[in-house]
């Protein structure tokens, strides 16, 4: 395998590996505009180039492959002049629009510029105006021509990841135009990805334009609970300024690198699917009609457990799970319910009509957890619609419901008569839902993006999501909630945090065995088989 | 374009692969039609099997292809150095106030068009322009006139 | 002077089979299949010295020898019949006026390489020349010549005229496999080159048409004969064009070596009445431009690289002292500015930039620190982008910068220029 030196570091690499790959191993970022590990190579932008001893000319490092001896300079004096002579070539007809361009804080033209030291300019021309500045090209994004570098970025997306070839540069010279061919629009399930790409402002996000200074933003790490899929995300917030946005927390999802799940896309539907993190969230303790206290709560819970387990009637216990809680939750239900309280009727598998699928990153299956819910819960002595049915009946003391629509799911008339013949009917959700309204008790959970926790997707990798604050209003974490009723039935479960509930789960369950959360990192591991 | 179909499949059958035939069959459409129309585009981009937004961009791309029908009387009159050395600068200008158009205009009348071009290959003749398809050199402004005359 | 590739212009009906079959046409087709190999072939082309008349300069035979042998794909010739540098008008006279030397060429050249199919990229406006050309090839096949089992040999070829549609870039050679294949004219990255991954990502070798010309008549008298006609290196005559303030604008067929003063003075009739030589250029717009000092230099390849400038497409154009310098600049800046493809940063908004801001020193906006800082910004494109195009910029628009600096400090100073040029005095 060649050997080469970058910057005076040795690294062996694979024949075929280019300069800039074999630096990013190395971790010297090489600055690049239309270079992007996921997309074919366009060495169009030349930002890129280095020197390489013993040739006379810059070479560019995307396209370059390595050779065995190879000394390479990235920040020698000639490779210095020759980057910050393209930096002053793209900022000739780039209009400055930075206090207006949702890109600021995060653009590549801004950080290159700042490490260069490019402050002052020599341009005493004018700048080409283009088309379309502030241009709709899609129900999702937003495209102005001016700002665009022409790295064709969006343009391999769209022609090689999704197939889709809606981008295209148009005319010739610097009247150069990206632009989508007319009549048609941006409108893919993966539409969202052309903005993470975009190394300036010419491709912003509709949904959050003017919305919030990229550095008033803190991250999470975190996977999309919007299908079994498990796209690793990253949950971005606003730390400084609650009093604006109406409240909001979370400004925007991104997607994460993972090689092994959705490298560095995800789809539009998970992307804008974070509304409901701080919207239509149930935010206290309410039995029938009135808030309550947590205690309050929770002892309406333990009295009604307590009548039954004197009664020997454990059979009239009915727990909805749910796919979407973590693998965390999930232990917690089983080690309370079913091996603490001997509840056997306990199922998740409500019948959700499968959703809309393709051969990328959308699974039918909209639920993030499935598989962990499959290997934690097991098996049950009746599933959910037999559950349900019961309970419809009147042959159910205690329906414990883990955030599902049962209207949606059932039917109206279904949760009425359960809402008359059950004794007690508990909803435990962090959303409100028309079943809110028929549930005796309801109790607010977490969301995920407050949980820390695991999920394990539909190919059986268990990934660690974290919390990127906490639960709002009085919602606690699923477990927790549980955690406090197992101690009101004198069982005491005592996690201090979910690390250690995980612990417990992979001494319990065979396929989790030796996971932990170091290992699992930001990426995740696969379940035994 | 339906007629044109035969010709455009002997076209095609000269190229190893298909979509080497575009800019041929952009030629024939245009031949026919004055212009490339975006229906031509997407018609010709069904036939050749290639996304529609690779049809727009050769044809945006190149100067022979137009997006808008030209006069009856096309000028593409040479800017380049041999041309203007020998005043092609003011061969343009004349035509400009003569016809009342700019580069790239068309008089309402749909009768002339004007284009200013890059070196068109003849430079012997400078200054020279291309009148529809023929090559005109030795151009002054009695022979624009001679010419604008010939094709009202 | 022994005249090659032009001894047939200029006579009627010049352009078709009969004529040519009657001065040795396609002996030297049929001698390299009948009697050669494809190595000796090459072989006999490299003796010959000769070069691509295009622009580049590189030698023919060395060129074809770079077609891998153990490749199973199959291998193409592609003309470049692009014909766009400016100043250059000689393509156009073959292939009107002697297309069947372009064929007798183009068969020896892919029976040399072992292609089967050559395709001749003529540019979209060159309407006689494709005419013309697509007529000798209709009666080429006709004759046995091509198609089939050519000459009734067992060695099959066809050809196929590409019509181009108006964009210099497509003369560059990637461009042009670019828009052969399809796409708008981009160059590519490179390495690989052509001779191994070129038209439909098959080995393609890619020559001038008037490269292509010469190859018969080498066949047919030798390569020695050939080589002797020019210069070290640089064997044969080539086609000069001349243009601009010259009394005799036109083609002019001479040994490489012939020095720039002798066919400015002895051939194109000299300057104008009345006026003096100032400035030419000598290869082509994208050449660096020489001042009347320099006209004694040798018009072959090798001597014009020696003083900074290039030999090119063979494109003279003559200016004489009514011309302004930043003038001149600003018209190549605007050509560079309107037929930069768009591709790569430097180039696309480098050349606008520099056309814009010569423009301005021009019109009389210029600031000294304007010329200051021109050199510099001009110096950035060339050597940092995906093609040579990006070069011709730098070294075409910064010459005018470097040898007529007065001119431009002038400008900048006055705010207006000094000269006009008298468009009256023209010839016509």
């Amino acid at each position: 395998m060649p050997k080469l030196t970058i910057d005076g570091k040795a690294i062996e690499v694979p024949a075929g590996t280019t300069i800039i790959q074999a630096a990013d191993k190395l971790g010297i970022d090489i600055p690049r505009y239309c270079y992007h590990p996921a997309l074919p190579v366009a060495g169009n932008c030349r930002i890129c180039m280095v020197e390489i001893e013993k040739q006379p000319k810059l070479q560019i490092a995307c396209y370059t492959p390595v050779a065995n001896g190879m000394v390479v300079h990235t920040n020698s004096p000639k490779t210095l002049e020759a980057r910050k002579s393209v930096l002053e070539f793209l900022l000739v007809n780039h209009p400055v629009d930075c206090p207006v361009c949702d890109q600021s804080g995060e653009c590549k033209l801004q950080d290159y510029y700042m490490e260069h030291g490019q402050y002052n300019s020599r341009l005493a021309d004018v700048k080409v105006k283009k088309e379309k500045k502030a241009f709709s090209i899609g129900p999702t994004v937003m495209l102005d021509q001016e700002r665009c570098i022409l790295c064709t970025r969006c343009v391999r997306f769209a022609d090689n990841i999704t197939k889709t070839y809606e981008f295209g540069v148009f005319d010739r010279g610097d009247h150069s135009q990206l632009d989508v061919v007319s009549g048609k629009q941006l409108d893919n399930n993966y539409s969202g990805n052309v903005v993470d790409i975009c190394p300036v402002g010419a491709l912003t996000d509709k949904d959050f334009r003017f919305k919030c200074r990229v550095w008033y933003l803190s991250q999470a790490k975190s996977v999309c609970p919007g299908c079994s899929m498990g796209c690793n995300i990253t949950v971005e917030w606003d730390k400084s300024r609650p009093h604006t946005h109406k409240k909001a927390r979370v400004m925007r999802l991104k997607p994460r690198l993972n090689p092994n799940v959705n490298d560095y896309w995800m789809c539009d539907v998970g992307r804008y699917d974070y509304h409901f993190i701080d919207e239509n969230r149930i935010l206290s303790p309410q039995y029938k009609d009135e808030l309550v206290s947590w205690p309050q709560a929770i002892e309406t819970i333990a009295q009604t457990i307590k009548l039954l387990k004197d009664s020997n009637r454990m059979d009239k216990i009915g727990v909805l799970a749910s796919a979407k809680l973590t693998n965390e939750d999930l232990f917690v239900i089983r080690k309370l319910f079913k091996e603490s309280l001997n509840v056997s009727q306990v199922d998740f598998r409500v019948p959700e009509p499968p959703g809309h699928s393709d051969d990328f990153l959308i699974k039918a299956d909209k639920n993030p957890n499935t598989a962990g819910a499959q290997a934690i819960l097991q098996q049950s002595s009746a599933d959910a619609q037999q559950i349900i049915q019961k309970a419809r009946q009147g042959d159910m003391d205690l329906l414990y419901v883990f955030g599902h629509d049962l209207v949606k799911l059932f039917g109206k008339d279904t949760v009425e008569q359960i809402s008359k013949k059950v004794k007690l009917f508990v909803f435990q959700g962090s959303n409100v839902n028309d079943t809110c309204g028929y549930a005796h008790l309801i109790l607010p959970s977490a969301v995920y993006a407050e949980k820390d926790g695991t999920f394990t997707n539909c190919k059986e990798r268990v990934q660690r999501i974290w919390p990127a604050f906490a639960p709002l209003g009085e919602s606690k974490g699923d477990w927790e909630i549980l955690s406090l009723l197992a101690g009101k039935l004198g069982i005491s479960f005592n996690y201090k945090k979910s690390e250690e509930t995980f612990k417990e789960l992979t001494q319990k369950i065979g396929a989790f065995s030796e996971m932990t959360y170091e290992k699992m990192a930001d990426q995740g591991m696969a379940l035994k088989k | 374009m339906k007629e044109l179909l035969p010709q455009m499949d002997k076209i095609t059958s000269r190229y190893e692969h298909k979509r080497a035939a575009l800019l041929p069959v952009l030629h024939l459409v245009q031949e026919k039609e004055g212009l490339i129309s975006p229906e031509s585009e997407k018609e010709i981009a069904e036939y050749l099997g290639i996304p529609v937004v690779h049809v727009h961009e050769v044809v945006s791309f190149y100067h022979l292809f137009w997006q808008k029908p030209k006069g009856k009387c096309h000028f593409s009159v040479c800017q380049t150095t041999s041309c203007a050395l020998l005043g092609g600068e003011e061969i343009i200008e004349h035509i400009q106030k003569r016809l009342g158009i700019k580069p790239g205009g068309t008089t309402p009348d749909g009768k002339f068009s004007l284009d200013v071009v890059e070196c068109l290959g003849a430079c012997e003749i400078a200054p020279m322009m291309q009148c529809n398809k023929e090559y005109v050199g030795f151009l002054n402004k009695k022979k624009i006139d001679e010419l604008i005359e010939q094709n009202l | 002077m022994q005249k090659i590739v032009t001894r047939h212009f200029n006579q009627p009906d010049s352009h078709r089979l009969d004529f040519y079959l009657k001065d040795k046409g396609y002996e030297g087709a049929r001698k390299a299949l009948t009697q050669m190999t494809p190595a000796q072939v090459i072989d006999e082309i490299k003796k010959s010295n000769l070069r691509g008349l295009g622009g580049a300069g590189f030698a023919t035979g060395m060129k074809w020898s770079f077609i891998p042998k153990d490749n199973p794909k199959p291998k193409y010739l592609v003309v470049n019949a692009d014909e766009g540098e400016p100043g250059t008008f000689k393509d156009k006279y073959i292939l009107e006026q002697d297309p069947h030397a372009l064929l007798e060429g183009i068969i020896v050249t892919c029976y040399a390489i072992g292609s089967h199919k050559a395709y001749v990229y003529i540019r979209g406006e060159y309407l006689k020349s494709i005419e013309r050309l697509q007529g000798a090839i209709d009666e080429a096949y006709k004759q046995g010549f091509l198609g089939k089992g050519i000459m009734g040999t067992s060695f099959d070829l066809d050809v196929v005229v590409h019509q181009g549609a108006g964009a210099y870039i497509c003369g560059e050679e990637t461009a042009l496999l670019e828009s052969l294949e399809g796409k708008k004219g981009f160059p590519r990255l490179k390495p690989p080159f052509p001779a191994v991954v070129g038209l439909f990502g098959c080995p393609t070798v890619i020559n001038n048409v008037e490269t292509l010309a010469c190859v018969p008549p080498i066949l047919v008298n030798g390569s020695e004969w050939f080589a002797k006609l020019g210069c070290e290196k640089n064997g044969g005559n080539r086609i000069f064009c001349v243009s601009g303030h010259v009394r005799e604008p036109g083609i002019y067929e001479l040994p490489a070596g012939t020095t720039l003063r002798e066919i400015i003075y002895e051939h194109a009739g000299g300057i104008r009445e009345g006026h003096q030589l100032k400035a030419v250029i000598p290869g082509g717009i994208s050449a660096a431009v020489l001042t009347a000092n320099e006209i004694d230099v040798k018009m072959d390849f090798d001597s014009l690289k020696a003083i900074g400038s290039m030999a090119g497409s063979g494109g003279i154009i003559v200016m004489d002292e009514t011309t302004c310098l930043v003038w001149a600049a600003m018209v190549a800046a605007r050509f560079f500015a309107h037929e930069s493809c768009g591709q790569c940063s430097p180039c696309r908004e480098g050349s606008g930039w520099v056309y814009r801001n010569v423009k301005r020193i021009y019109d009389g906006e210029g600031h000294p620190l304007d010329l200051q800082n021109l050199p510099g910004i001009v110096g950035n494109i060339g050597g940092n982008t995906i093609c040579a195009f990006g070069d011709a910029v730098t070294m075409a628009v910064g010459s005018y910068v470097q040898k007529f600096r007065s001119e431009f400090e002038s400008h900048i100073k006055e705010k207006k220029c000094d000269l006009t040029l008298n468009y009256a005095k023209t010839n016509h």
